[in-house]
């Protein structure tokens, strides 16, 4: 089936790819393609050169005029089925699609003339025909493709006298899950999310059905629209037939402010936009970055938000004489939790960060920690200290780069299920497997990674043979034949007793891959994190895992650890707990002390990707109650020693404090004024 | 002009007219009271609080539709007591009193109408109508009382 | 003689300013054919009017006329006149017979809450959220009230209802920023909010004033009667 799939549409898409490839900015690895002769088209009347193969739709995005559209969408394949970019072309007898028409030598188009004009009114007139009047209560309205192409080139006045006769034509609602709801009568046809199904996100659940006033846009049968990517035909949608069900008539978009800011529920460290209003986050939309997520959005990342006003931790607690964790001021927190820190002998005084802490906060608890006399810092993540360990960065990273994965013409993934540990890693990797013939290989459990791969079997010693080179799999011969090889390795797998060895034996292979190639920059060897703060910890020092430090501490401080590492039955029995986060979950309920900290949207934090690339957030909301930055929470349990001193104390230690003052006479005739005068009687 | 008139003998034929019409001396002496005026009318229709509604094309326009509030009232009475039925009557909207309006709706999700209850016990307060927008962990009890 | 004929004539006629004024608008360019002012004066003593009265001096100063009291005149037929009115003090018994006079005529106030002013079908009072002759709140909350109201004293949050419908959880109008300028009814697609006849909502507190959803739901159902028969009285204009 996807094998099917994939020839044609290469074919489509190189019909454009010259310029599809000009908004991807990080393509150091691209192959030099030989430059081909320019052809001069006009577009009303200025002159513009573009390859041969551009559509007239990009030819005249460079002159910087935009064609209307609804269908036409740039990281998916060419439909021409909703004719609103109709463009009068000189010498051609009727109006031409220019989303699809190529350009000619010479070809003189004109965009804002008569017959165009009145093409796209007469398109807009028969889409409006049979889309219902409910903009008041649909959520699209405000960022509505067709309410804005309706009111820029849409006719002035309506004949639509049908609703006397036959009325508009309606069309029952689909359910596809409960992240998508759907009004088909909305609905314009415009295929951008059947394509971007069967496409990017690899599930060929949506189709059509029927032809003319009977064409609908569903799932053939009633079924959930299986996708881990599912949330982006919402954007893609240009009316409102596709909407987000949780934000349902949350909001509208002129009432919302937005927020740029990086998503950490996954490894990738999505680009994000947070929509918020009267301090509530409502919604979260991707944001373009070419090097990570292209303008996806994986559905957790989407839609987890509205975890952000549940089971939050909005006041200090601490456990009261019965054992049952009470509200308590942050003074009193602060104060406790700062004398069972100072109380603790340093060896038994352990910090564990969790899958969401921002390296500030790392930064500070590190601090505190080290500044008691501990060293025991550490992520709940696992990772081999054998070898070099983690002193390397490139040995934790996902050195080859998110989108430099798209130009790889081989793909070794051991141990992973990228669809769900990184959806968008995964989406590039489909993209190279359908546009660039790149072959794919898995060692671990057979998944649907939505596109086909060379399953080479689930034994850890596989890896062996093939870094030892004594396999004769087919997978040696193709690893060994490609020119930009990838290898990556799911981090989960590092957990087990096998996991060091796992590691090496993995290093040994990239090793060996990485020194036959030609191009010296490209990186093979890759470990695809879990979590999103586990490369900052790292990076800032953390050891990886808790290890055996658990059972007799006494002090443990959780760093929003919450995925249940450290359990009350891995403690000493008088051990202290101390939970600072966002959330009430594992970590707060066996905790003695909870400091409630800032969850993402709440804070300006840096965290670092998968790829070592910092980001930072920005706040969008406050954070609720007392709850504060959880830097500064750290920071005032810092223990204070030592009394305050002051350089400057008399006059004559203010006359000479630097090299100038020091040099200049008058300053000491002062000095010398100043200390005859102490020594005189009055 | 007749000559009833140039005397002013009309003038004193409506004074007994409105003296008579609002309860002899007694009446009047009360009515005068209680609305700084005394004026003598066509009974129009009553609201259900019991206020009368009145009219005399003999007065100018703005004082010839008039209200006497019900003695229910006794002198707390006050503008938000006319019905929302009458309203529209008394402030020269329509001339048609609600009674001889078909076209007014009778629904029943209509709610008898109140008079102004500012300063008193059933003042309106507002309140939200939405609900809160953290939720709050609440921690799990480990040991009861 | 003269001044004494004029003192019974201003007895009898206590209104001079009537008498003595005569102000006409011409339209521009036209003048009246004779000299003489067009409306005669009742008064013979009468001063006379302006020598350039209407007569255009250029093309544009013609619909000027001259309306002020003329200045004191100092003829001695005129002295006499004044100084017989100040030594009679006729000013003052003038004065006192209009008082007289207005304790009989009929009074020009109304004498509010018994009788009420006149207000318009249109006229923009207290806020009401409608119902559907069903029952069914019409608000869709739609918050094309709130993006218009220009005080911005409208706060929505909309919320899908069990039945999947979209309605409003919160529909708050805070009256003392509200400008009345009827905007929120013009928007309105399902004429949910309107702005009903009622001016009597006065409160002896600022919070009172703030109303919210079932506030205004419940002035919308008081006022139901009243509000239908503006909408209907108005319709040709919307």
């Amino acid at each position: 089936m996807q094998r099917m799939l994939r020839q044609p549409l290469t074919r489509a898409l190189a019909l454009s790819s010259p310029s599809r490839a000009a908004p991807l900015a990080a393509r150091r690895y691209a192959e030099v393609v030989p430059q081909p002769d320019k052809v001069e088209v006009f577009i009303d009347d200025k002159p513009v050169y573009v390859p041969p193969g551009t559509t007239v739709l990009q030819a005249a995005a460079q002159v910087g005029v935009e064609i209307p559209r609804f269908c036409y969408h740039e990281r998916l394949a060419v439909a021409g089925n909703c004719r609103m970019c109709l463009v009068e072309v000189e010498k051609s007898p009727k109006p031409v699609a220019a989303c699809a028409m190529p350009v000619m030598k010479g070809m003189r188009v004109k965009t804002n003339s008569d017959l165009t004009r009145k093409a796209r009114e007469g398109v807009m007139e028969f889409l409006l025909v049979n889309h219902p009047l409910d903009c008041p209560i649909c959520d699209q309205g405000g960022e509505c493709d067709l309410q804005d192409q309706s009111m820029a080139f849409g006719s002035d006045k309506s004949r639509f006298t049908d609703i006397h006769f036959s009325g508009k034509r309606a069309v029952e609602d689909k359910d596809v899950g409960p992240l998508i709801k759907t009004i088909m009568t909305r609905c314009i046809h415009c295929t951008r999310c059947i394509r971007f199904a069967s496409e990017v996100a690899g599930v060929d659940d949506l189709g059509t059905t029927g032809r003319g006033t009977d064409m609908q846009v569903g799932t053939y049968v009633e079924k959930m629209f299986l996708s881990e990517l599912s949330g982006n035909i919402i954007d893609l949608c240009p009316v409102g037939a596709l909407t987000s069900k949780p934000y349902s008539f949350v909001a509208r978009p002129w009432e919302t402010r937005r927020i740029d800011s990086v998503d950490v529920l996954d490894p990738l460290g999505s680009n994000i936009v947070v929509t918020t209003r009267t301090n509530e986050v409502l919604r979260i939309l991707p944001r373009t970055n070419e090097e990570i997520n292209e303008e996806w959005l994986s559905d957790k990342s989407r839609f987890a938000c509205d975890g952000l006003k549940r089971q939050r931790l909005v006041t200090p607690l601490m456990t009261d004489s019965r054992g049952n964790l009470t509200p308590v001021e942050w003074e009193d927190a602060i104060v406790a939790a700062a004398r069972a820190l100072r109380d603790c002998p340093p060896d038994k005084l352990l910090a564990v960060a969790g899958d969401m802490a921002d390296a500030e906060s790392l930064v500070a608890l590190k601090d505190l920690v080290n500044r008691l006399g501990s060293e025991l810092v550490c992520t709940e993540q696992y990772f081999p200290l054998e070898g070099s360990g983690i002193d390397l960065r490139s040995t934790y990273l996902l050195n080859t780069g998110i989108a430099n994965v798209e130009e790889a013409d081989f793909v070794l993934l051991i141990g992973t299920n990228v669809r769900f540990e990184a959806p968008l890693l995964n989406t590039r990797i489909r993209k190279a497997f359908m546009h660039k013939e790149t072959d794919v290989a898995l060692i671990g459990p057979q998944v649907d990674l939505t596109y086909d791969y060379m399953h080479v079997g689930d034994s850890a010693s596989i890896v062996k043979d093939l870094a030892s080179g004594t396999s004769s799999h087919e997978v040696v011969r193709k690893l060994e034949q490609a020119k930009r090889p990838v290898v990556i390795l799911g981090a989960d797998q590092l957990k087990t007793s096998e996991g060091a060895a796992l590691l090496a034996y993995t290093q040994e292979l990239a090793l060996r891959l990485q020194d036959k190639l030609q191009d010296k920059e490209w990186k093979v060897l890759n470990v695809l994190q879990r979590t999103a703060s586990q490369v900052a910890a790292l990076d800032i020092g953390y050891k990886p895992g808790v290890g055996a430090h658990l059972s007799n501490a006494k002090v443990v401080y959780l760093l929003g650890a919450d995925s249940g590492v450290v359990t009350r039955d891995s403690l000493p029995k008088d051990a202290v707990v101390i939970y600072q986060g966002h959330h009430g979950d594992v970590g707060a309920s066996i905790a003695d002390v909870v400091l409630p900290g800032a969850a993402y949207t709440e804070k300006r934090a840096t965290y670092v990707n998968a790829e070592g690339r910092a980001q930072q957030t920005l706040p969008a909301v406050t954070a609720p109650g007392k709850a504060r930055e959880d830097w500064k929470i750290i920071s005032v349990q810092k223990p204070m020693s030592g009394k305050l001193d002051v350089q400057l104390k008399s006059l004559e230690d203010y006359f000479m404090t630097d090299a100038i003052s020091r040099a200049s006479p008058t300053m000491a005739k002062c000095v010398q004024a100043v200390l005859k005068q102490k020594q005189a009687t009055y | 002009m007749s000559l009833g008139k140039y005397l002013a003998l009309d003038k004193i034929a409506n004074f007994f007219t409105v003296i008579k019409q609002n309860g002899g001396i007694r009446g009047s002496l009360y009515k005068m009271y209680r609305q700084d005026d005394l004026k003598d009318g066509v009974l129009v229709g009553q609201d259900e609080f019991g206020n009368k509604y009145y009219e005399n094309p003999r007065f100018f326009f703005g004082r010839n539709r008039w209200v006497e509030y019900s003695d229910n009232f006794n002198m707390d009475y006050d503008g938000s007591q006319v019905t929302a039925e009458w309203f529209g009557w008394l402030h020269y909207k329509t001339d048609l009193p609600p009674h001889e309006d078909p076209s007014r709706p009778k629904y029943k999700w209509m709610v008898p109408f109140t008079e102004n209850m500012s300063g008193t016990t059933g003042q309106y307060t507002p309140y939200s109508t939405t609900r809160p927008k953290i939720e709050p962990w609440v921690p799990p009890r480990k040991s009861s009382v | 003689m003269i001044a004494a004929r004029n003192f019974i004539f201003n007895l009898v006629k206590f209104d001079r300013l009537k008498s003595t004024k005569c102000i006409r608008r011409y339209s521009q360019g036209k003048c009246p054919e004779e000299e003489t002012p067009p409306c005669v004066p009742f008064n013979p003593c009468a001063p006379a009017y302006p020598v350039n009265f209407c007569k255009p001096r250029t093309k544009y100063d013609v619909t000027f006329v001259y309306i002020n009291d003329v200045p004191p005149k100092s003829g001695g037929k005129d002295i006499v006149d004044r100084a017989s009115q100040i030594v009679f003090w006729t000013e003052l018994v003038r004065g006192f017979a209009v008082t007289l006079g207005h304790m009989f005529k009929e009074p020009a106030t109304i004498n509010y809450p018994f009788e009420k002013g006149p207000i318009s079908p249109r006229y923009r009072g207290e806020h009401a959220l409608r119902r559907y002759p069903t029952g069914e709140e019409r608000c869709i909350a739609c918050k094309l009230c709130e993006a218009v109201c220009p005080a911005q004293a409208i706060t929505i949050d909309a919320e899908e209802r069990d039945d999947g419908s979209r309605r409003a959880i919160r529909y708050d109008i805070d009256l003392t920023k509200c400008i009345f300028c009827g905007y929120c009814q013009e928007a309105c697609p399902v004429d949910a909010i309107v702005e009903g006849p009622n001016f009597e909502y006065s409160t002896e507190t600022h919070e009172e004033l703030i109303y919210n959803k079932e506030k205004l739901l419940g002035n919308g159902d008081r006022w139901e009667p009243e509000i239908a028969s503006s909408i209907r009285d108005t319709h040709l204009y919307r």
